[in-house]
């Protein structure tokens, strides 16, 4: 009995604590905010729909966004995406950073019925689970994957070793690419080695591929591990002849920092280069350097970024009630009319459409992968575009 | 004066000769309405989630506070039973009903492995050795493709009763709660068993223990595997919870941290204690979850103040409250049996 009172005393203070504000849209984002940058891609999203509220907010509803910290794991991000479905009755959800996380949200959204709007995670099993609700903003990695694969081929060569790390991202991508390799050009790995998401120490791989003689070596996995790899390869004498490629996270600003000048030659896909000369893109450059301090912007914050303006133009085409009553019905709303969404050129390597089917055709967004080339390291490194190349729609599937 | 003694005393025999399974009954009857009395489907979800907390901070507390043996490797068993029903269901299409008596043979097998170490091994030794296991698991797992490494093992099946199948938070809250209530009244009857009390003995004393006859290895063992026992059916339940998913960050060691916390601050060797400790970290954690960075020194100094300042916990204040109530009580009842002898003397 004592265990009943006490979660009825917890369930009551819960409920107290619950809040329900008609008349403005309420949407709850969960991301991964434990590193400096996540926060700031939160940050952004935050001070970016105060921006709309302070502008008159969208046809008169202002928007509230509670951000909540899944730290990357599953358990977290699904309890923040039942809270936000449940309890804060939120209109749209945002989320996550982490495929992992963002993979069984899929389920707890389309049960929940509430549209859910990806910023960051590119697993491409995310949209393959056919969820009415789900819309991906970045770029799936059955894109990526297929791009760096035909680069390699057809550009550096066929005898590639790969090393990457256990993280979900790393993971899907590097297998995707030997996967790609391996379907399409007919080759095997030289050389396939998996390492723990931090390992920091690649010399023992490093020195059975210098004796392999490879075309290219690929690294996938989280910013610091890429720039030790690529420090690393040098230590042990691979020559700057042999092509180094990385995963998306080489966007990452850390990653030419921590390198210096080993970075240089570099490639890697990603959604947004630091280095486009599009008048948006320097803005955004200079709008994230002043306001975050960044003075490299990641394909991460043009994600965030884009995210919110196609949620903006969702909301304004809208027609929403706000009534606690009509939840469901604004939620169905919210949803179609980000399915509306075609064309939508922001920072984006490429444009971004939707639509109504709940396939990976029609909710992986943006499939205009840009490959990008560190032409200088160190703090004040340089990056240019190799190319820009939009995938078939059903690329990968 | 004697009549009143005489009804204390057929009341307190009365109490003595009623079936302790009722009790257990109006706990199920007590918490078979809560998904009703609860707001929102998150609490539902909330309330599983404690349910499950309170399986695993149980088998915790057999092996650590009722056997004495230091273990922070409890998460990896919890691993082993959530995995070995996720691949039971995924890989080979296996209904929830094999897949949770799967899970605990799976476990109890792990529990075993863990166990032995603790024949030669003791305290700090043991607990660096349970540790590593509990690595090398979630290092296994986050390599191994076919357990879904880093990107973990989705579309887990949910359970069906009769056909039914419990889909949603509510539905699989008579699941996770009726097998909470067994799992806490089989580890009261442990605790009053033979098996409970040479449990404790070894506790105390594993050369004592020893010298009165008590073989001090298997006793270990089997509280190792029925701690396992526990983690693999909690790691089901959780693998079968809907969204279905399983994934290496769930069993790391803040995870191991936080079940250490709920029974820590519940009281080792507390039933009741570690129940509770299960509700209020898991409640606490929700509650917090803005203040990601200083929740895990807070759950840190909880524990560090708790073994300082409440070293039974929570469960131990209750106990001493209850103790002093009896006390009380048999005094009384003392009192009142020598007035009632001298009035009848008179």
């Amino acid at each position: 009995m004592r265990l009943t009172t006490l979660t009825a005393g917890a369930l009551a203070a819960a409920v107290a604590a619950t809040s329900a504000h008609a008349g403005e849209i309420r949407i709850g984002a969960t991301m991964r905010m434990i590193s400096e940058n996540g926060q700031k891609y939160g940050q952004m999203m935050q001070d970016e729909f105060d921006a709309i509220n302070a502008a008159g907010g969208i046809n008169g509803h202002t928007i509230s966004l509670e951000l909540l910290n899944d730290e990357c794991k599953s358990d977290k991000g699904v309890a923040n995406a039942n809270k936000f479905a449940y309890q804060e009755n939120v209109h749209l959800i945002i989320g996550s950073t982490c495929s992992s996380v963002t993979l069984p949200i899929v389920d707890v959204t389309a049960q929940a019925e509430v549209p859910q709007i990806i910023p960051h995670s590119t697993n491409d099993q995310i949209t393959r689970k056919n969820s009415a609700w789900v819309f991906r903003v970045p770029i799936s990695a059955r894109y990526y994957k297929g791009v760096v694969a035909k680069y390699l081929a057809e550009s550096v060569g066929t005898n590639i070793a790969y090393v990457y790390a256990s993280d979900a991202a790393a993971q899907s991508e590097t297998q995707g690419i030997i996967g790609q390799m391996r379907d399409i050009y007919g080759v095997e790995p030289v050389y396939e080695a998996q390492t723990q998401e931090k390992e920091i120490d690649f010399r023992s791989h490093l020195l059975k591929i210098r004796e392999l003689e490879p075309d290219a070596i690929y690294f996938g996995g989280l910013a610091e591990p890429i720039a030790r790899f690529l420090v690393q390869s040098y230590e042990v004498g691979i020559p700057a002849s042999v092509i180094r490629a990385a995963s998306s996270a080489a966007s990452n600003a850390p990653v030419p920092k921590l390198a210096g000048d080993a970075v240089k030659g570099v490639f890697f896909s990603a959604a947004y280069s630091d280095s486009d000369t599009r008048p948006i893109a320097r803005l955004f450059n200079a709008l994230v350097a002043e306001k975050y301090g960044i003075q490299s912007v990641d394909h991460d914050f043009s994600q965030a970024y884009d995210l919110v303006r196609i949620v903006e133009i969702a909301l304004s085409n809208a027609e929403l009630s706000l009534a606690d009553e009509d939840l469901a019905a604004d939620r169905t709303a919210i949803r179609d009319a980000i399915a509306n969404v075609q064309g939508y050129e922001g920072l984006a390597s490429g444009p971004i459409s939707f639509c109504a089917e709940p396939t990976a055709q029609c909710r992986d967004g943006n499939r205009t992968p840009v490959l990008i080339e560190y032409t200088k390291g160190g703090e004040d490194f340089e990056v240019g575009i190799l190319d820009r190349v939009t995938m078939p729609i059903d690329f990968g599937l | 004066m004697r009549a009143l003694a005489n009804v204390a005393s057929m009341l307190a025999e009365r109490r003595r000769r009623t079936h302790p399974l009722i009790l257990w009954a109006v706990a199920f009857v007590a918490l078979a309405p809560l998904p009703h009395l609860a707001a929102n489907n998150y609490q539902i979800y909330l309330l599983n989630f404690i349910c499950i907390m309170i399986i695993l901070a149980t088998g915790l507390n057999i092996v650590k506070g009722f056997c004495g043996q230091v273990t922070v490797g409890h998460v990896a068993l919890y691993a082993i039973g959530a995995y070995t029903s996720a691949v039971l269901s995924v890989h080979f299409g296996m209904p929830f009903w094999i897949c949770l008596p799967a899970a605990v043979a799976a476990a109890a097998f792990a529990g075993v492995l863990v166990g032995v170490p603790s024949f030669r091994l003791e305290g700090a030794y043991l607990a660096l050795a349970t540790l590593a296991f509990a690595q090398a698991v979630e290092v296994f797992i986050r390599v191994t493709n076919y357990l879904g490494s880093a990107s973990g093992i989705g579309g887990i099946r949910p359970p069906s009763v009769f056909g039914y199948t419990l889909r949603n938070y509510d539905d699989y809250y008579y699941l996770v709660m009726p097998v909470m209530i067994v799992a806490v009244y089989a580890s009261f009857a442990l605790l009053r068993s033979a098996t409970g009390r040479a449990f404790m003995a070894v506790r105390e004393d594993p050369l004592t223990a020893a010298a009165t006859g008590i073989n001090v290895k298997r006793y270990k063992l089997i509280a190792f595997v029925i701690s396992a026992i526990y983690a693999g059916v909690a790691g089901s339940l959780y693998a079968h919870m809907l969204p279905g998913y399983v994934h290496p960050n769930n069993f790391t060691v803040i995870e191991m941290v936080t079940v250490l916390l709920m029974v820590v601050l519940g009281g080792i060797g507390n039933i009741w204690g570690g129940i509770i400790g299960a509700i209020i970290v898991t409640i606490v954690a929700d509650l917090t979850r803005d203040f990601y960075f200083y929740q895990l020194l807070a759950f840190g100094l909880v524990i560090v103040g708790t073994v300082l300042f409440m070293p039974k916990g929570i469960g131990g204040i209750i106990d001493r409250y209850f103790m002093s109530r009896r006390f009380v009580a048999a005094r009384e009842a003392t009192a009142a049996r020598k007035r009632a002898e001298v009035d009848d003397a008179e």
